[in-house]
């Protein structure tokens, strides 16, 4: 039955301070940002800053580093998740302590722990080295954030390190959702433990699954503070990330509108991605 | 109704008195965590002198990156949010561009000449000065004196003594030759001009041209190359240090000679250092003919152009600058004066051994390239001279790309 009128009214009445307050914060500063990514000095300039974009090969890496970094972490990130949380899901002793000691990780500051990462892969005094070295896994130390290839498994090892456990705490709640009557009913049916997996738990998770994948892939597209700390973008600009740049632009380079110009470059990459995810992933509804 | 009229007076008593403290002139400046107390203690100082004057020190986080940005935020907002801008050497020509500070020169000006010139050089933008110098900062060698007493050797003047030393001594990767900083960061642009400039090259000639592309310039390149492939003195993990890995290496006896700026003496000469005692300081080496040059940093005060008590920041920042203020920040947080005289009092010198040997070091000190767009010059070298190091490219393959990309810099 549809709703009167004057109750639709009122309703739309009682959401609007939460409208406004998110259109101050975020629907104007996208605007305003999308508004100098055209102009320079307040003079109408249209697309050459975008042209400039495509032109511009620092621009170029700072996207392929993204992106790479984004689909190499990411999944990493969700299958590992997956993992821990189908362990953490089961009985055992200490799982109250062991799931807290997984969702460390997380709670620590990301600046805090890039720092850390950072000693442990020193060349000379790092943990990371002095361990291979007596595991004899390698003969010489080696220079881990120095070199281009090493230095992105480095960045895409911490930040896995880090997080994979939201993914867990995520896929975890939904592994909890799910009714144990399923279970019981498949296994009257003589099920294995894989079918059980393929044919409940993987389909049922698939909305957590989703929201994991959205919130780190944006995340990921935006990282700046691991990277920064790790290796600043180096070596020779192999790891820098658009965000990184943006920052450079912005703040230290003064160039507020071809900076902005990046910013809604990234803005409509995030949003592609979160469509195809949608598109692909997110259109079946579950029905228990 | 009593109540009314009680509660009535109490508010606007209340409001006169919160008023009082504001007849008081209030000016602000964004600082660094001032280890120490050096600052605080100039400033309640100042503030006994100047009972109507109250100045409000912001204690910034450590890094220089975050505190510049924070002064860029407020002054894009048009605000007086820091009276006072208490800056680097590089943000001087970047900050004058945009009109952000006042020019000094009508109170500043006879004063100069006391001060290193290197650190006035660096305050002026085109003609203008906008800083005072407060804390100087220069490039230096420091190497192992034991290792090298033991041994017979002199300090070496030279780049060629300096490997020959390195590689009779050196046994790696216990005992490295030599360490810089080599991340790709601002500190790798000072560590390469340091050698350009003992090579004979530059950036800029005088007149502005762009000169970096030059045979000094390869060679200086090359030279860092060589350093880690070839003379093999230098570890490759120097691509991946700042300050703070040098100092470690340096401190736990694992290099003989660590090019570092003048803050890393005082640590090493605590209690619990291992190389306490066994350290020594000395000029940049150079090439055999040239001569050695300083990378200049360091740090001063200049004057916010939103600031409404512009009269009073003057009144501060001559007597933070002052020989006794000087003097107390050094004796309390070890900050390196800027005043000529001070290298030479005596209370100073019984502390620093060293500072005779400094003080030359920061005469011949030149400021990196005062441009506007130097941020963006620096963030250009940066990438190719560590590209250069890593073995990706030939030193002249990396510069004359560089060299391109610095061109469409200027030319925006």
């Amino acid at each position: 039955m549809p709703k009167s009128f004057d109750e639709q009214k009122f309703g739309l009445l009682l959401i609007l301070p939460s409208f406004i307050l998110l259109g101050l914060v975020a629907l104007y500063p996208i605007l305003r940002n999308l508004i100098l990514s055209f102009t320079e000095n307040d003079q109408f300039i249209g697309i050459k800053n975008f042209i400039l974009l495509f032109q511009d090969e620092r621009f170029k890496s700072s996207l392929f580093n993204t992106l790479l970094f984004c689909l190499i972490s990411v999944p990493l990130q969700l299958f590992l998740g997956l993992v821990f949380a189908l362990i953490l899901q089961q009985r055992f002793f200490t799982r109250g302590f062991v799931r807290t000691s997984v969702f460390l990780p997380w709670a620590l500051p990301t600046a805090v722990m890039a720092v850390a990462w950072k000693w442990i892969f020193n060349d000379t005094y790092g943990v990371f080295n002095d361990i291979l070295l007596r595991l004899q896994i390698i003969k010489e130390p080696l220079a881990w954030l120095g070199k281009p290839d090493l230095a992105f498994f480095c960045i895409i090892l911490a930040e896995v390190w880090k997080c994979t456990p939201f993914v867990t705490v995520i896929l975890l709640a939904g592994l909890q959702s799910i009714p144990p009557e399923l279970y019981e009913a498949i296994s009257v049916d003589g099920a294995n433990t894989l079918q059980r997996f393929r044919l409940i738990t993987l389909p049922l998770l698939r909305p957590f699954l989703l929201v994991a994948l959205v919130f780190r892939t944006i995340q990921a597209l935006g990282v700046f503070d691991s990277i920064w700390v790790l290796t600043g973008g180096g070596p020779g600009g192999s790891t820098e990330p658009i965000s990184l740049y943006v920052y450079d632009t912005v703040f230290r380079y003064l160039k507020f509108s071809y900076g902005s110009t990046m910013v809604i470059f990234s803005f409509i990459l995030s949003l592609i991605f979160v469509f195809i995810f949608y598109k692909f992933w997110g259109d079946r509804q579950i029905e228990y | 109704m009593y109540k009314l009229i009680i509660i009535t007076s109490l508010m606007i008593a209340s409001s006169y008195f919160s008023c009082y403290p504001q007849e008081k002139t209030k000016i602000t400046f964004l600082g660094w965590p001032d280890p120490g107390g050096g600052f605080e203690e100039v400033i309640s100082d100042f503030e006994k002198e100047n009972p109507d004057i109250d100045v409000e020190m912001i204690k910034g986080p450590t890094s220089t990156d975050t505190r510049e940005t924070m002064y860029v935020t407020s002054f894009l907002a048009g605000e007086a949010t820091y009276d006072m801008v208490f800056m680097d050497i590089i943000w001087v020509p970047k900050f004058a561009k945009q009109g952000w500070l006042i020019p000094l020169d009508g109170w500043f000006k006879e004063e100069r000449k006391e001060f290193l010139p290197g650190d006035i050089q660096g305050s002026i933008y085109q003609g203008k000065i906008y800083r005072v110098p407060l804390q100087s900062d220069a490039g230096v060698l420091y190497y192992r004196k034991d290792l090298l007493e033991k041994e017979g050797f002199m300090p070496p003047q030279t780049w060629d003594e300096l490997i020959k030393i390195s590689q009779k001594l050196q046994n790696p990767p216990h005992l490295w030759g030599f360490v810089f900083q080599g991340k790709q960061y601002e500190g790798l642009v000072c560590n390469f001009l340091e050698i350009l400039w003992s090579f004979g090259g530059d950036i800029f000639d005088k007149k502005g041209n762009l000169i970096l592309n030059s045979p000094q310039g390869v060679q200086a390149l090359e030279f860092m190359y060589k350093l880690i492939h070839t003379y093999k003195i230098t570890p490759e993990g120097v691509t991946t240090y700042e300050e703070e890995e040098t100092r470690h290496i340096f401190q736990e006896g694992r290099t003989i000679f660590c090019r570092n700026w003048p803050y890393m003496w005082k640590l090493t000469q605590e209690e619990n250092s291992p190389v306490k005692d066994k350290v020594g300081i000395i000029r940049i080496p150079h090439k055999e003919g040239k001569n050695s040059f300083s990378t200049l940093g360091g740090w001063g005060f200049g004057i916010s152009k939103f600031s409404k008590n512009k009269s009073a920041c003057i009144k501060f920042i001559k007597y933070i600058t002052s020989y006794q203020a000087q003097k107390k920040l050094h004796l309390k947080s070890g900050i390196v004066p800027t005043r000529k005289a001070l290298f030479s009092d005596e209370e100073i010198l019984k502390l620093n051994p060293h500072y005779p040997d400094l003080y030359q070091i920061l005469l011949s000190a030149k400021p990196r390239p005062v441009h506007p767009e130097y941020a963006q010059i620096s963030d250009i070298l940066k990438r190719f001279i560590h590209k250069v190091l890593l073995g990706e490219l030939s030193p002249k393959t990396a510069l004359d790309k560089a060299e391109l990309k610095i061109k469409k810099v200027l030319k925006e």
